[in-house]
């Protein structure tokens, strides 16, 4: 047990270990700066946080406190702690990289295996607390529950990590075999795990709609009786459940134990709930272990070859220029590290994704009714706002989740000494970094202006606008966020994943997207109250050039900004 | 060819004196050795002289160029070995000769040769197109001294370079280290190995607690007292003496 507390404690301590390496930087200072940052994004993401708490309390207002519905929220938090934390399952639980730390350590393969799955459950407990705190607290509330389902919320985070942790397992463990057999093409790897992650969440998104909430009702048309409507909605939504949930039979006894309104049924729901998730604790041990001693084996043992040798002169050099080369080489080591691939690609496809739900969500109706997408499209503000909103919102998410631009110094980890000692300039080093996450968000872009002409009918140079105006956003974005990864690096990392956690760039990041999709904003309504009441087409061209050139000023800017300082901040680097 | 007027280097997180008002010179031609013990400031003054690091006071000059000046054209000139490994591990051996070279001007020919040539030396032609995150220590010290002598330097400088390395490359590298400066240029190396030190060196210096103690031919630090590097040493480092 002693030994299982230490590895624990230092699996669990090693994911969160890095250091800033920068001198003269106060501690005070950058705490109070994320103190700052944390107020205004929490401010930012309130609406968003506090209108689905406000759903979920009239969900349970409703459907008062129904079983089915609480199991299917449970699922749906479920699903969304297995999307958090597959990855680290693979990464941190069958991706055997320390297998030479641990294995000469005189504890046994299933010690170091239980200590792994208990890091990875510790974190999804955390997911799981936000999760439940948005989603089931709040349907707690409106359904009006008593003392029995709070006190059984507060064991529920510590149970409804269970099963996503199986499923997890279940789907690592193909994987991890077919990553550690597909030899050493690591772009290769990176790429399956980029699909593999989009299928779990396209599957779950598909359960999730399959389930069928927004199949309306027989009431007619939801403003003649709005009651009604909703009433007749969550009745049928309850009876398609009621025949699947109970299937989720954890859940449903757990949620059964909370909604309890005798003592008897509590006890009942609560001992059958417990044993089961035991059970499913079990399970996942007992499953995933063999494979663990198996991935441990093949890792010390084909750690290595299968690589041609090379006579004299038999291979090829690139000539490229420095920017160029530095760039590639950039590219090649981020594709090939398969959490920083992973967490670099992965956030990239977010915006893709959204326009995609958008237009099922927007596009659904019955036969021969018009859909709400059909109805906004003919109208003629539809073709100005929506780039705008989709280009605002993009520049939120957008620039929160493009990792290549967020950590481009702190990636570099303790080999940042190499970038030091180049006789290259600190600023042409810089403009490389900034010059591939603006490739990599420039695909993501792309796609996404593609989807928005395609599926959501918006004209295509309003798609061609947007993608001109977005890869500035980007470029000057991103030589901000160079530039402050840069003056408070983190090195020192054993987990990149968790090194991401851990820091603030993202949000700040995101803060810099929501200044500019304010500015946006500022910039384009007086355009478009213009065009509302003239209806002239140069008013929507000429706001679309002031967009441009506004963020044309900003990367300029902020490019200016970033090669101004980056000896200084450079030079300050200590390693 | 390498010039220190007065650095010193302390570093800010830790607050501690890493290097202390070391005034240091060497020639073209010679092999310089660097001896202290751990924590001396060998590597903070090696770090320095390539660059990585910038010292809080005092001038470092390569071949004339001050490295605070100008230092793309004085890092131009300088070949590092580092101590430790942490490099590009997800790129093939081949795939970082490549950016190095690029880095530093070399034409793909020229390129071609010297991977040829430096590969052979060390018996690493069959591991370039590999990861480096499959190489072993020694491979890995291998590359770093391929990487640094691609581009012709002036002056090589290697931390701690014969850590790892099998008998066979370590005199294949000894041997180099010889043939380099035979050629007019400069080579500065760090060692816990006194004996490849008293061996190899043209001068000596030694560093303790940030301070140069000592620093003169390996005939002259014995001239006052006759004993043996290895006790010189000791009795300059024990508890910060000869300071």
């Amino acid at each position: 047990m002693k030994k299982y507390l230490s590895l624990v404690k230092l699996l669990f301590i090693q994911q969160f270990k890095s250091r800033a390496s920068v001198s003269g930087s106060s501690s005070k200072k950058r705490a109070g700066g994320l103190v700052a940052i944390i107020v205004i994004l929490a401010l930012c993401f309130a609406p968003m946080l506090i209108s689905m708490a406000v759903a979920m309390y009239y969900m349970g207002k409703a459907s008062n406190g129904n079983v089915y519905i609480g199991t299917f929220l449970t699922l749906s938090c479920q699903g969304l702690v297995l999307m958090f934390g597959l990855h680290a399952i693979i990464s941190n639980v069958f991706t055997v990289r320390d297998a030479d730390k641990l294995l000469y350590l005189p504890v046994r393969s299933p010690t170091i295996f239980f200590a792994k799955l208990t890091v990875a459950y510790i974190n999804e407990v955390i997911t799981t607390a936000v999760t439940v705190l948005f989603v089931l607290l709040p349907f707690g509330i409106g359904s009006g529950a008593t003392v029995a389902y709070y006190f059984m919320l507060v064991l529920s985070i510590a149970l409804i990590p269970m099963l996503p942790m199986l499923v997890a397992c279940i789907v690592s463990m193909p994987f991890s075999a077919l990553i550690a057999r597909i030899g050493k093409n690591s772009t290769v790897k990176t790429v399956l795990r980029i699909v593999v992650y989009l299928l779990i969440m396209g599957a779950y998104m598909y359960a999730m709609y399959s389930f069928g909430f927004f199949a309306g009702s027989e009431s007619g048309n939801i403003l003649d009786n709005p009651e009604q409507y909703m009433q007749d909605m969550v009745s049928g939504f309850i009876d398609r459940l009621s025949s699947v949930m109970p299937y989720f039979h954890p859940n449903y006894m757990l949620m059964s134990a909370m909604m309890a309104t005798s003592f008897t049924g509590w006890l009942v729901g609560f001992g059958i709930t417990l044993g089961e998730h035991i059970l499913l604790l079990g399970v996942v041990f007992l499953v995933s272990l063999p494979f663990y001693r198996k991935m441990l084996t093949f890792s010390v043992e084909y750690g290595s070859g299968g690589v041609r040798k090379l006579g004299k002169g038999q291979y090829k050099l690139g000539k490229n220029g420095i920017v160029k080369e530095l760039m590639l080489t950039d590219l090649k080591r981020t594709v090939r590290d398969g959490q920083m691939g992973f967490q670099s690609f992965a956030g990239v496809i977010m915006m893709p994704i959204i326009v995609v739900l958008l237009y099922f969500f927007m596009g659904i109706a019955d036969e021969g009714d018009t859909s709400f997408l059909q109805l906004m499209e003919v109208s003629k503000l539809y073709q100005v706002i929506t780039p705008l909103v989709v280009l605002i919102y993009m520049t939120f998410i957008g620039l929160g989740t493009n990792v290549m631009g967020l950590y481009p110094i702190s990636r570099e980890n303790m080999s940042v000494y190499v970038l030091k000692s180049l006789p290259v300039s600190f600023s042409k080093i810089l403009l490389s970094k900034v010059l591939v996450a603006t490739a990599v968000m420039l695909i993501s872009d792309f796609v996404t202006c593609l989807l928005i002409v395609l599926l959501l009918g918006v004209k295509w140079y309003f798609g061609l606008a947007m993608l001109a105006t977005m890869s500035l956003m980007g470029f000057g974005s991103m030589c901000i966020t160079t530039l402050l990864d840069l003056k408070d690096p983190r090195f020192g990392w054993a987990n990149f994943q968790q090194n991401l956690k851990n820091s603030k760039n993202s949000w700040i990041a995101m803060l810099i997207g929501f200044l500019l999709g304010l500015a946006t904003a500022l910039i384009s309504v007086m355009f478009i109250v213009w065009y509302s009441f003239t209806s002239v087409w140069y008013a929507i061209l000429l706001m679309w050039l002031v967009i441009f050139g506004a963020m044309f000023a900003f990367a300029v800017v902020s490019y200016k900004i970033m090669t101004g300082k980056a000896t200084k901040y450079f030079e300050k680097l200590e390693v | 060819m390498i010039r220190l007027y007065n650095v010193s280097k302390t570093y800010a997180k830790s607050k501690t004196k890493a290097v202390e008002d070391l005034s240091l010179e060497i020639g073209a031609g010679e092999i310089f050795g660097f001896l202290g013990p751990n924590g001396a400031g060998k590597s903070t003054t090696i770090k320095m002289i390539t660059g990585i690091l910038t010292p809080d006071s005092g001038t470092i000059e390569i071949d004339g160029i001050n490295i605070a000046d100008n230092p793309i054209a004085a890092k131009s000139i300088v070949g590092f070995v580092p101590d430790n490994h942490e490099t590009y591990e997800t790129l093939k051996g081949i795939e970082y000769l490549n950016f190095i070279g690029t880095m530093y001007g070399v034409s793909t020919a020229d390129l071609r040769a010297k991977i040829d040539e430096y590969a052979t030396l060390f018996d690493l032609t069959d591991a370039l197109p590999k990861m480096i995150s499959t190489y072993s220590h020694g491979m890995k010290q291998k590359l770093s001294v391929i990487a640094a002598l691609i581009h012709e330097p002036k002056v090589w400088i290697l931390d701690e370079p014969l850590t790892g390395l099998d008998p066979q490359s370590a005199f294949q590298l000894k041997q180099l280290m010889r043939k380099f400066a035979k050629k007019g240029n400069t080579v500065f190396f760090s060692s816990h190995v006194i004996d490849v030190v008293e061996k190899l060196c043209d001068r000596i210096g030694i560093i303790n607690h940030g301070k140069l103690v000592a620093v003169d031919t390996l005939k002259g630090l014995r001239a006052n007292k006759r004993i043996s590097l290895e006790k010189l040493f000791l009795t300059l480092t024990k508890n910060g003496e000869g300071q």
